[in-house]
């Protein structure tokens, strides 16, 4: 693929750091060579000798002064070299990219990194944008200061339409598209599973479809999906990722640990074509540097010490944790919401996407009205491309409530939706 | 509503007149925006942090997106310190360690910074300003250049400059106005030049940055005396420009704390001084901790570009950072100051010997005055690129060469910058022994090209 087209000029202009590249050979060097190039604090000022780190399940984790230097000294940018080791051994058993020899990934400060430096990447004010809508409004903020042309791709219980994609793709013709490099939509932004804010994923036959559609046009398809490993069912029933049809090798994907390890060490990675990710490494060069090495030594010390039995195990456990609060949510929607709200099931993750029958807004029944109804929630306007326009959707998270609180809550809903319904 | 700042809600009015006018004769940060930056707004979810100041009790929160920490593994975590002390997270420092935290920063620490910057630098706007933890001084540096340079804008560095923030600007192939140094950094004079003369030119555009290192310079270990800094900041006043003061080595000066030249920022009256702290140097670089402090309105801006790349700092991290100044108090940190100091400056004067007994001669330096670098000029060798480059790892030593720090890295370059961090004196002895012989074979080699 000629990958040019998708790079702007600003990202094109991007050129390595010497020091940051000299100190990646470092990793190599005979013991021989006097290392005066990077411009490193010593270790030995360093006032963290060790730590222990104890794990739920009564293990412990012990970061030895060598390992802690690790933690506290600048790392390569493209990440802790064993982690990388453990994601791509992950990435390969999950997904198992067919042009796998083409693909890099590196870890990044979440998964919202990557997603924002891959953005930042692509986009230039004024260009058009392909994304599912609803979206997450993370990524909506990292596309608002572009005042992008979007071109929103609606869905239904089992995520984005193929058809819905297709149409709104008509206005251009693939044959002239695919080759252009202005005035086209060129990205693709999608959720796959459990999606934020609908909560409901992608059917295989639909990935083929969608994914066949990009290549007729020639887009990249920014697959971000950090609950993966909070879908609910077996995990070998998975519906497969863009990354594992990506024949094309059009897929930028963005996993998270955020959801599964923990959100405040902010470590995720991006997988994808090599000319991309080098575009995004040399952003992070100029940025972040690297993702912090503490939170990037404990987890590959973590995985390590689960093997990959032990990594399985946690996420089926952490599954079952949101498939029970998924019922409980449900149960209570079912309870005090019938008849005043419609929604689909979530099939993963944290999020009820619900629809208010008769209340053309909810924007203003929440901010407003809602607190004193004793609940918040986020109302539709916020996860669309265009927030002028009304929109009868709200999301509610089932992640940090307990089911009386679920009852509580959905309560207090019902009783606000049925005051709007009267000043409606 | 729109967020100011992590505890100031402003109406859209309000808002938009305070980066329209500001208020009375204060500055109007509206005008030093690029056009990205200028469409910058929170996230559809930030607005509801209101509800968060106060929440009745029987309020059921729906709202928030974040994973439910009892699902993370991690149960107990403790750090056992260089002087015996053990930090022992307790659950709730454990939790917010573990969980997404605010953008500005884990607010314990964020505290703890602001009475640091207060104690230091007295800004002289303290009231109008604000501070937010970064990843890292870089990124806080890099999302000011995105916010503050449309492509192909001007903007005022020195020369030589440090070459990361030359590959940060690169991206936006900025016009440079490179102000060349003498041994106390960027000279007034050549930069009230370069100013005049871009106002004078036909060409459209004046720069509203200027990025300086003002202590232990990288490269050229420099730092910039009182008087200088006086006589910028009176010129940034005069060309209406924002000072970007990056500031990694302020701890580092070899000089005790009280004589360490004044700040950009303790010297800001007016509000035009963006300065970058950090914590790698002095605590840990992996952590990747450090902060920007300057004008609120400024502030804010970068806050929405940081929470729609990484969110928030690591959590985990701040959480250790501020334990460890909680632990140690003022005079803690002190003594840790004053030992990174003696350490530095043994390690200036080690290298200091090396080169005397082996450049001598081959090469010119000044004295460092704090900091972790020699900048050393090459006498005899016209380029110092390829000698190091491609030559250098024969000779088993590898420095930078001076190229990397300059604008034109296509010109031939006499400089070369070595760290003198993390070798021993042995392996300095033996570097520069090293080094001498590389720059007598490349003298010959010239030669024989010649």
């Amino acid at each position: 693929m000629n990958y040019s087209r998708f790079i702007t000029q600003i990202s094109q202009n991007r050129k390595p750091s010497l020091i940051r590249e000299l100190y990646e050979t470092l990793t190599n060097a005979s013991p021989e060579l006097v290392f005066m190039a990077g411009g490193m604090p010593n270790p030995q000022m360093f006032p963290f000798q060790a730590a222990s780190i104890t794990l739920k399940d009564g293990r412990a984790l012990t970061l030895h002064p060598k390992l802690m230097n690790d933690c506290l000294q600048y790392g390569p940018t493209s990440g802790y070299p064993p982690l990388v080791k453990h994601l791509k051994t992950l990435t390969q058993k999950l997904h198992d990219p067919p042009r796998w020899a083409d693909t890099e990934l590196i870890v990044t400060s979440g998964s919202q990194d990557g997603l924002c430096k891959a953005i930042e990447m692509m986009i230039k004010p004024g260009d058009y944008f392909a994304t599912q809508e609803p979206c997450y409004t993370g990524t909506l903020s990292i596309l608002h200061p572009y005042s992008l042309r979007y071109v929103p791709v609606e869905g239904d219980r089992e995520g984005m339409k193929p058809e819905a994609l297709r149409a709104a793709l008509a206005p251009w013709k693939p044959e002239a598209a695919r080759d252009a490099v202005d005035d086209v939509p060129k990205v693709l932004y999608v959720n796959p599973n459990a999606c934020n804010p609908t909560g409901v994923s992608l059917t295989e036959e639909r990935r083929h479809e969608i994914y066949q559609i990009a290549s007729d046009y020639n887009l990249i398809i920014l697959e971000d999906d950090p609950y993966y490993f909070v879908q609910f069912g077996d995990i070998k029933d998975y519906p497969p990722s863009f990354l594992s049809m990506d024949t094309d090798g059009r897929v930028l994907r963005f996993d998270s640990l955020s959801k599964i390890l923990s959100s405040g060490i902010r470590i995720g990675f991006v997988t994808g074509p090599k000319p991309l990710i080098q575009r995004i490494l040399l952003h992070e060069q100029a940025s972040v540097l690297h993702a912090n090495s503490l939170s990037q030594v404990l987890v590959s010390e973590l995985l390590t010490l689960w093997g990959e039995d032990g990594f399985f195990k946690h996420t089926q456990s952490v599954q079952e944790f949101y498939f029970q609060q998924r019922n409980a949510m449900v149960k209570a929607a079912e309870q005090h919401l019938t008849g005043l709200c419609e929604w689909a099931v979530p099939t993963g993750g944290m999020f009820l996407w619900l629809k208010v029958n008769n209340v053309p807004d909810t924007w203003d029944m929440i901010l407003e009205r809602a607190l004193k109804k004793n609940v918040i929630l986020l109302p539709g306007k916020a996860f669309m491309c265009d927030q002028s326009q009304p929109s009868t959707f709200m999301r509610a998270a089932f992640s940090l409530i307990t089911p009386e609180q679920m009852n509580i809550g959905l309560q207090n809903l019902a009783e606000l939706i049925r005051e709007e319904m009267t000043l409606v | 509503m729109r967020r100011f700042s992590s505890d100031l809600w402003i109406s859209e009015d309000v808002c938009y007149s305070l980066l329209k006018h500001q208020y009375c004769n204060r500055m109007n940060y509206s005008k030093y925006l690029s056009k990205v930056a200028t469409r910058r707004k929170p996230s559809g979810i930030s607005d509801m942090r209101k509800y968060l100041v106060n929440p009745s009790p029987s309020l059921v929160w729906l709202g928030s997106g974040m994973p439910n920490p009892t699902q993370f593994p991690f149960r107990e975590v403790t750090v056992g310190l260089d002087d015996g002390e053990v930090l022992h997270l307790s659950q709730d420092m454990l939790s917010s360690g573990l969980q997404y935290g605010p953008t500005p920063g884990y607010r314990p620490l964020v505290t703890q910074l602001k009475a640091m910057v207060e104690l230091h630098h007295s800004p002289p706007r303290w009231s109008e300003s604000n501070l937010l933890v970064t990843v890292g001084a870089q990124d806080g540096v890099s999302k000011a250049f995105e916010m503050l340079l449309d492509p192909g804008d001007y903007v005022v560095i020195s020369d030589p400059c440090y070459s990361d923030a030359l590959c940060m600007l690169a991206s936006l192939a900025p016009q440079y106005l490179a102000i060349e140094n003498d041994d106390e950094g960027m000279v007034p004079a050549n930069l009230r030049a370069a100013l005049n003369l871009a106002a004078n030119s036909a060409e459209k555009g004046m720069p509203k940055a200027l990025y300086l290192v003002p202590n232990a310079c990288n490269p050229t270990g420099t730092t910039m005396g009182e008087v200088r800094r006086r006589e910028i900041y009176a010129i940034a006043q005069e060309y209406d420009l924002i000072i970007l003061e990056d500031d990694p080595y302020y701890f580092l000066t070899y000089e005790e704390e009280e004589n360490i030249p004044p700040s950009f920022l303790s010297l800001d009256i007016d509000g035009r001084v963006l300065r970058f702290d950090s914590f790698s140097k002095i605590v840990s670089a992996g952590l990747r901790v450090a902060f920007v402090t300057g004008p609120a309105p400024l502030l804010a801006v970068m806050e929405l570009h940081i929470q729609s790349s990484i969110i928030c700092a690591p959590m985990f991290t701040q959480v250790l950072v501020s334990e460890l100044l909680r632990g140690w108090g003022e005079e803690g940190f002190r003594r840790h100051t004053a030992k990174l100091r003696k350490f530095y400056k043994n390690q200036r004067d080690a290298m200091l010997l090396a080169a005397s007994t082996h450049l001598t001669g081959l090469c010119e330096w000044t004295v460092p005055k704090g900091g972790i670098f020699l900048w050393l000029k090459v006498v005899g060798v016209k380029d110092t690129g390829p000698m190091i480059i491609e030559r250098g790892i024969t000779k088993n030593v590898i420095l930078i060469p001076g190229k990397e720090f300059v604008v034109d890295s296509s010109k031939p370059n006499q400089f070369m910058r070595a760290a003198f961090s993390c070798v021993t004196p042995e392996q300095m002895m033996k570097g520069m022994e090293n080094l001498a012989s590389l720059i007598r074979e490349e003298i010959a080699l010239q030669n024989n090209q010649a």
